[in-house]
């Protein structure tokens, strides 16, 4: 293995497979990283077994070969090298020399057969979608996800691949967020996938670039450019949120998103740090928040709201609800209601976008 | 304070033990520890981290506490260096609670070795005896009790309290008083000893305000009116000051009787090999302990259960549902995963099974989250339903005695 590359090219690809080397690991060769020179380039490659992670970065190969090398150590020797083109060679069993300049490193490494081989999944079926679009639906819905070990189903984001469009949902068993994308051409598919794997491609693709997305039996895999992204899928089936949508909420909301945040702020400030419990009591023009806790105190609120309804007193989780606001993409959002023990929902008002979306959260009871 | 008990009237006692680590060290290894002169608690085997505590002895080389070993070992080069004994400690500890509960029910502890007592009310029980003479039973007793020194500072505050019983303690170069009481009245007095620096709440920065003004003794502080120290502090903190070097405070002592966790364990009399009797086992000690959770009006987010194996390995695993749990069934249910995830990692004969509940929160300030999606039945899920069984089974265990029902799957001889 002999090959020369430019600082600037081995950083980026050392960049983009670190976040899938685990930070620690029982099985020593994933703290690696795999270097392989080819005719292509240089592929560098990095798994934590949940998740991998490979790309080729430009290179000019002597001899092709591969090694895999410390991540952590490779990727602070490039970032503490001069500006100049970078010379590794393969130098005796496991072991490459790295020179630039007048610098010069031996670096150990591990046989590259002891690395973990990549999930097999095949690109020649694949959906294509724009990585923005991807990035749009990740954003504003896998917050949602679970994080609890006691259902992993719900620890990944449902993405429904259908004909015509494209969704995503994610949900805790408290709240749930939605959002759906029209697409054109493709097969039907439900995938559920850890919210790590998404947030990779957040990370790794530029908002332009068109995402391959093929699945294998247990896995999902991502493609743009050179780049690749491989994880393993949560298997299924998704409990069947369709059904817990309201349909029937008859009280409406239309409240300012920046001053709804700032009251439930507040009021959270009070509330139990265990519950987050405060209270909203909807009438004709006003919406008063109210949080009381034993052995902590008191407070109260008010907002200007326009509301249509009976009047209503609900309980929730503050942390819930400021969330859902932190991801609703307009200046102004729609509550809907039916009882205080029903699921409520929130929805942007007046959004000017091809997508479609919505939160719901389930109240808290309130005892008294 | 009209209904409460007046400042001057109230008896407030700090018991701190001596060098609490290193005597724990020295009581549990008496031909290592116990003859060591210098002896620093602390660190890791290698002689790296820090310093928990150290000697008196070891205090004379300029040994403290929180000082990286290394230094420490530089200072003081023949000390000995013993590892903390955690658990040891939290049992003296325990042990210490429960004698100075037995002379009053106020008792706060404020870490480890330092438990604040409130007698005020209890001239009466004690015969009107002086607080000296009670400070100095107590003292005897810890001693008899646990062979541990404390020294025992009192007043009328817990500020008073605590100076009181820096002063009496034992130094690298003094042997301490072991129990020091300043009278109502003559806190003022008392207080004038000090710098500013020793007064409990006034830190590094404070200071170095205060001294900007010439403030660095609680005389300095005591000749300033209060328009002056208003000025240069503002008003919140010019107050705070001038009743800190008063010895006012008014914080009382807050009995810290709601337990950290409640756990049954059993040893067994011959080691259990078998999962099914390993269960049975379970299920009583999981019964036990929530009926006692429930007693206590609480509910659990954690569930813990702890094995030990026959060659004394002792292993635990636990769980936080996503809701705080009480019932029979739900505790039980995560135990018993909880068990088999112990039971698969290592089969061999257990000699003790133990389940603890933890990190508690109030039942009336539980409140409930309601679900979007209809739950299964999962193991650590409480439902409604099971909650008011639970409560129902209670009721008839207080009516008709505790073996008045038992679960199905419990032995019944």
């Amino acid at each position: 293995m002999k090959f020369t590359i430019t600082r600037e090219q081995l950083q980026e690809g050392l960049t983009a497979v670190a976040a899938a080397v685990p930070a620690k690991t029982t099985l020593p060769v994933l703290a690696n990283v795999l270097v392989e020179a080819t005719k292509q380039g240089l592929r560098l490659s990095g798994t934590d077994l949940d998740i991998a992670v490979s790309t080729t970065v430009a290179a000019d190969v002597d001899a092709e070969g591969a090694v895999t090398l410390p991540a952590k150590k490779l990727s602070d020797i490039v970032r503490e090298l001069p500006p100049a083109p970078i010379r590794m060679s393969a130098a005796g069993e496991q072991r490459v020399a790295i020179e630039c300049g007048r610098s010069r490193f031996k670096l150990l490494g591990l046989p590259r057969e002891e690395f973990p081989s990549f999930p097999a999944v095949k690109f020649d079926k694949a959906w294509t979608a724009s990585a923005g679009v991807v990035h749009k639906l990740v954003t504003h819905v896998a917050f949602a996800a679970s994080t609890e070990e006691s259902r992993p189903i719900l620890n990944g984001v449902l993405w429904e691949l259908r004909p015509d469009r494209m969704r995503m949902v994610a949900t805790n068993g408290h709240r749930l967020a939605k959002m759906d994308v029209p697409a054109s051409g493709g097969s039907t598919a439900d995938l559920i996938v850890p919210p790590k794997a998404l947030e990779q491609i957040r990370r790794l693709y530029a908002p332009e670039a068109e995402l391959e997305v093929a699945k294998s039996d247990n896995h999902i895999g991502f493609r743009a450019g050179s780049t690749l992204v491989f994880s393993r899928l949560i298997e299924g089936p998704y409990p069947n949120y369709e059904q817990v949508i309201p349909r029937e909420n008859d009280k409406l909301a239309t409240i300012d998103k920046a001053a709804m945040t700032a009251a439930l702020r507040r009021m959270s400030i009070v509330a139990s740090d265990q519950t987050h419990r405060i209270r909203l009591a909807f009438t004709g023009g006003t919406v008063r928040f109210s949080v009381q806790t034993p052995d902590l105190g008191e407070a109260q609120d008010e907002l200007p709201v326009t509301y249509e309804g009976e009047p209503l007193e609900i309980g929730f989780n503050a942390m819930y609800l400021l969330e859902i606001l932190k991801y609703m993409p307009t200046d102004e959002v729609r509550l809907s209601f039916k009882a205080p023990e029903r699921a409520a929902t929130v929805e942007p008002v007046g959004w000017n976008d091809p997508a479609s979306y919505m939160a719901l959260v389930m109240p808290l009871r309130l005892v008294d | 304070m009209d209904e409460a008990v007046r400042q001057s009237d109230r008896r407030i006692l700090l018991a701190d033990a001596d060098a609490f680590y290193v005597s724990v060290a020295r009581l549990l290894d008496p031909e290592g520890a116990g003859r060591a002169p210098c002896l620093i608690v602390g660190g890791s085997a290698d002689r790296r981290g820090v310093v928990t505590s150290a000697s008196y002895e070891a205090r004379r080389f300029g040994v403290h506490s929180a000082m990286p070993m290394a230094r420490a070992l530089r200072l003081c080069p023949k000390a000995m260096v013993v590892p903390v004994p955690w658990e040891a400690c939290a049992a003296k500890s325990r042990h210490v609670r429960e004698v100075l509960e037995r002379f009053t029910p106020v008792v706060e502890q404020a870490s480890s070795d330092e438990f604040y007592l409130d007698l005020s009310g209890t001239e009466g029980l004690y015969g009107g005896e002086p607080l000296a003479t009670t400070a100095t039973r107590i003292r005897e007793a810890v001693r008899a009790e646990t062979a541990l020194a404390v020294t025992v500072g009192g007043g009328t505050t817990r500020l008073v309290a605590k100076l009181a019983t820096n002063v009496a303690k034992p130094g690298p170069d003094h042997p301490g008083a072991g129990v020091l009481i300043v009278p109502s009245g003559a806190e003022g007095e008392f207080l004038r000893r000090f710098t500013l620096a020793e007064l409990p709440l006034v830190g590094p920065k404070l200071q170095e305000r205060l001294r900007h003004f010439g403030l660095r003794t609680v005389d300095d502080v005591l000749r300033r009116d209060r328009a002056t120290l208003v000025a240069w502090l503002g008003e919140r903190e010019a107050d705070w000051l001038s009743d800190r070097v008063r010895g006012v405070d008014d914080g009382d002592v807050v009995p810290d009787r709601e337990p950290k966790s409640i756990s049954r364990d059993e040893t067994f009399a011959v080691d259990v090999r078998d999962d099914a009797e390993l269960e049975r086992r379970l299920l009583e000690l999981a019964d036990r302990a929530s009926a006692d959770l429930r007693e206590e009006g609480l509910l659990a987010r954690t569930v813990t259960v702890k094995i030990r194996d026959a060659d004394f390995t002792t292993r635990q695993a636990g769980r936080t549902p996503p809701e705080p749990v009480c019932s029979d069934r739900a505790i039980y249910a995560l135990a018993r995963e909880l068990l088999h995830r112990l039971r698969r990692a290592r089969r061999v004969p257990a000699r003790l099974l133990g389940v603890a509940l933890s990190q508690f929160v109030r039942a009336e300030a539980a409140a409930p989250q309601l679900s979007l999606l209809a739950a299964p039945r999962l193991a650590g899920a409480e439902s409604e339903r099971d909650r008011v069984l639970a409560r129902v089974l209670d009721e008839v265990r207080e009516r008709f005695g505790p073996d008045a029902l038992a679960r199905g799957r419990t032995p019944a001889g």
